[in-house]
């Protein structure tokens, strides 16, 4: 198979500071006629580092049809990457050789112009992606179909909403005829249907043969699209392989990294009247060691020391798991009588167990609560807990198949019967 | 060429002259120098009307200006399009300078309005006008492409083509005619390739006569040079436009 892409030891040097102006560029050559090395003057720090290197020595082929996910932290050269491979801007050194027409969405409807109607922005950008007026004539109709914007596609761009301005751009860039697609981060605008078409798209222009390179820092949505993951760490390689592989070990690293730094300490500022509060709360494996990270199918344990300054009776323990990013997962507080003394006026622990988690691989927080025994008046309100992450497939777990979506991994079974089918409810 | 209708149509769009203020400004111009160079100054116009004498020239001069003017900030207003596609980027400064086309000749088909109502008939010579419009338009994208690839570096760039623009207005022959300028300056003045393209079109529409060959030469050679040396610094500045716009 032939490569639509190929890196070989590429570097991209970048000058840091502010832009140069007539002085500072005197005062640089004055230096190289000095001999010096060429700084910038900060005002907090003297004078600094200026040069910035955004890619060090970066060698990668990419096979023809091929769709490769780009991953890595924010500043790891994954955008340079892609302005290198769409000729924007070149390299300091080494080489770059790309096979066919590069598309780059790096920016969805980057040369749209506010004041033009959406049909004369279609011809615009269509130019600016090179195709010909004939070649804009025989697709605009499935341009303007994909983008759904019929209704509004003699209106300026100025009236489309921010959604709409994507989609327009994005309808142009893959009705280019393109050989090589450069996806930056895009898809987070527009709406949820739009961006399953986007990633379909996309997909299907990887079965005609076409080369799909896509930013993204949705592990979903990048395991989704892409057979390959290239993963980028301070401007330098650091893995190019499968995608469910990768992906999973840079979700671990980035959980690992996020909640090694979080603070045991609870928050100091709390809800509640205060008759008893939580004096720590940590999160334990199995074994009772602490843990931040757990694989789907786990069991994960919370140990919560409490104090209570006076005497209260029948006390009601909560704990809460929320998704960072999607909200509530489940509330759990000692409701049946057992869970929890009768009485306390002293110091104790409370643990809650969450035997074989079925929860997907995302980040989670807890929230933990002490009420009276109707769960109406607060003693205590921890809203931000402990952090904790769970990632990659879970051992053991059968039915957690990669293609599952939502919140919790729930066990499933399909049947399948022939013939006619009793259907209970008709319309 | 997209690029063009879309600056025009930015320009132009939600005003309700629209392209007749393309033509305002000449005409203003001429107006005010009517008045001071030719009403109090008692400039010579070689014998033609002087508003029709100083028309000729401020159409040519007022594209160039234009061009010019807008073309310096061009990349820098399209940065959007600089560093998130690659196209050919000549096309940016190129797409400001076809811009003005269109106010170009709805000046030119005003002053075929005034030679009518001066009663100056088209002449042979005027079929020289094309050829002085190709030597303008070679000057403007040649310059335009030099001054926008050097303000992405330095932005000191625009406000001295701004300045220098005011300036140059008066050491063109566009308010009075090459002829009064003292032999001592002749030289800077014949330097100037607006000179002879100012000359040229009032030689061509005003008074129906051959131009002034040598002027005319020394101003194409000067021309050429430019633009093929800033064709050739604008290839290769536009592999660091991304990195520094």
């Amino acid at each position: 198979m032939s490569l639509a892409i190929q890196l070989d030891g590429v570097t991209k040097r970048y000058r840091a500071g502010r832009s140069r102006t007539v002085v500072d560029l005197i005062g640089s050559n004055i230096d190289r006629m000095r001999g010096r090395a060429q700084d910038v003057h900060s005002p907090t720090r003297g004078r600094v580092d200026a040069t910035i290197w955004a890619l060090r020595d970066v060698s990668f082929e990419v096979p023809e049809g091929a769709g490769v996910g780009v991953i890595g932290r924010n500043g790891a050269g994954k955008t340079t990457l892609l302005k290198l491979i769409s000729r924007v801007t070149w390299p300091t050194n080494g080489h770059v050789r790309v096979a066919g027409r590069v598309v780059s969405l790096i920016e969805l409807g980057a040369g749209f112009h506010p004041e033009l109607t959406g049909r004369e922005n279609v011809y615009l950008g269509g130019g600016l992606f090179g195709l010909t007026r004939r070649e804009i004539d025989r697709q605009f109709d499935r341009i303007v179909e994909f983008a759904d914007v019929a209704r509004l596609i003699d209106t300026p761009m100025k009236r489309y909403s921010s959604g709409l301005y994507a989609r327009l751009g994005f309808s142009v860039a893959i009705h280019a005829n393109p050989d090589i697609v450069l996806v930056d981060e895009v898809l987070a605008v527009g709406d949820a249907a739009f961006r399953r078409r986007a990633l379909e798209s996309l997909r299907q222009l990887m079965t005609d043969g076409k080369t799909v390179l896509f930013i993204s820092h949705d592990m979903w949505n990048v395991r989704r699209l892409c057979d390959q993951v290239l993963w980028m760490e301070e401007g330098r390689l650091k893995d190019y392989g499968a995608a469910g592989e990768i992906a999973e070990r840079y979700m671990s690293e980035v959980n690992v990294q996020a909640l090694a730094n979080q603070g045991t300490a609870l928050q100091s500022h709390r809800g509640g009247t205060g008759e008893i509060r939580y004096t720590g709360v940590e999160i334990v494996d199995t074994a009772g060691r602490t843990a931040v990270l757990f694989a789907p199918g786990d069991t994960l344990v919370v140990r919560a020391s409490y104090r209570a300054d006076r005497p209260v009776a029948r006390p009601v323990f909560q704990v809460a798991v929320i998704d960072v990013d999607t909200g509530l997962v489940i509330t759990t507080a000692t409701s049946r009588p057992g869970d929890a003394p009768e009485r306390v006026d002293a110091s104790g622990t409370i643990e809650c167990r969450f035997p074989r988690m079925p929860l997907r691989p995302r980040q989670y927080i807890l929230r933990l609560g002490i009420t009276d025994s109707h769960q109406l008046a607060s003693y205590d309100v921890v809203s931000a807990g402990p952090r904790f992450a769970v990632s990659g497939h879970g051992a053991g777990v059968e039915g957690l198949a990669d293609e599952e979506d939502g919140l919790v991994s729930l066990p499933f079974e399909f049947a399948h019967h022939t013939g006619d089918v009793r259907v209970v409810h008709q319309a | 060429m997209n690029l063009t209708k879309r600056e025009v149509k930015g320009r132009y769009s939600q005003s309700f002259f629209g392209v007749a203020w393309a033509i305002a400004q000449p005409l203003a111009t001429m107006a005010v120098f009517t008045l001071v160079f030719s009403r109090l100054a008692k400039m010579d116009s070689n014998g033609a009307p002087y508003p029709l004498f100083a028309f000729a020239a401020l159409v040519p001069w007022f594209f160039f200006m234009n061009s010019v003017s807008s073309g310096t900030l061009s990349l820098i207003t399209y940065r959007n399009i600089v560093t998130k596609t690659y196209f050919p980027r000549e096309i940016i400064p190129l797409a400001q300078v076809c811009s003005r086309f269109i106010d170009f000749f709805a000046a030119a088909a005003l002053y075929v309005l005034l030679m009518t109502a001066y009663g100056v008939g088209v002449g042979v010579w005027s079929l020289m006008a094309p050829v002085f419009f190709l030597l303008l338009i070679l000057f403007t994208v040649g310059l335009t492409f030099a001054t926008s690839a050097m303000n992405v570096f330095y932005r000191d760039v625009n406000p001295v083509v701004q300045i220098a623009l005011q300036l140059w207005l008066y050491l063109t022959p566009v308010a009075y005619p090459l002829a009064v300028v003292p032999a001592k300056f002749r030289l800077f003045f014949v330097m100037n390739p607006l000179s002879a393209i100012v000359e040229g079109f009032r030689s061509a529409v005003v008074f129906n006569r051959a131009p002034d060959w040598q002027l005319t030469a020394v101003a194409a050679a000067i021309i050429a040079a430019v633009f093929v040396s800033s064709s050739v610094m604008f290839k290769r500045m536009d592999k660091y436009f991304a990195d520094v716009i």
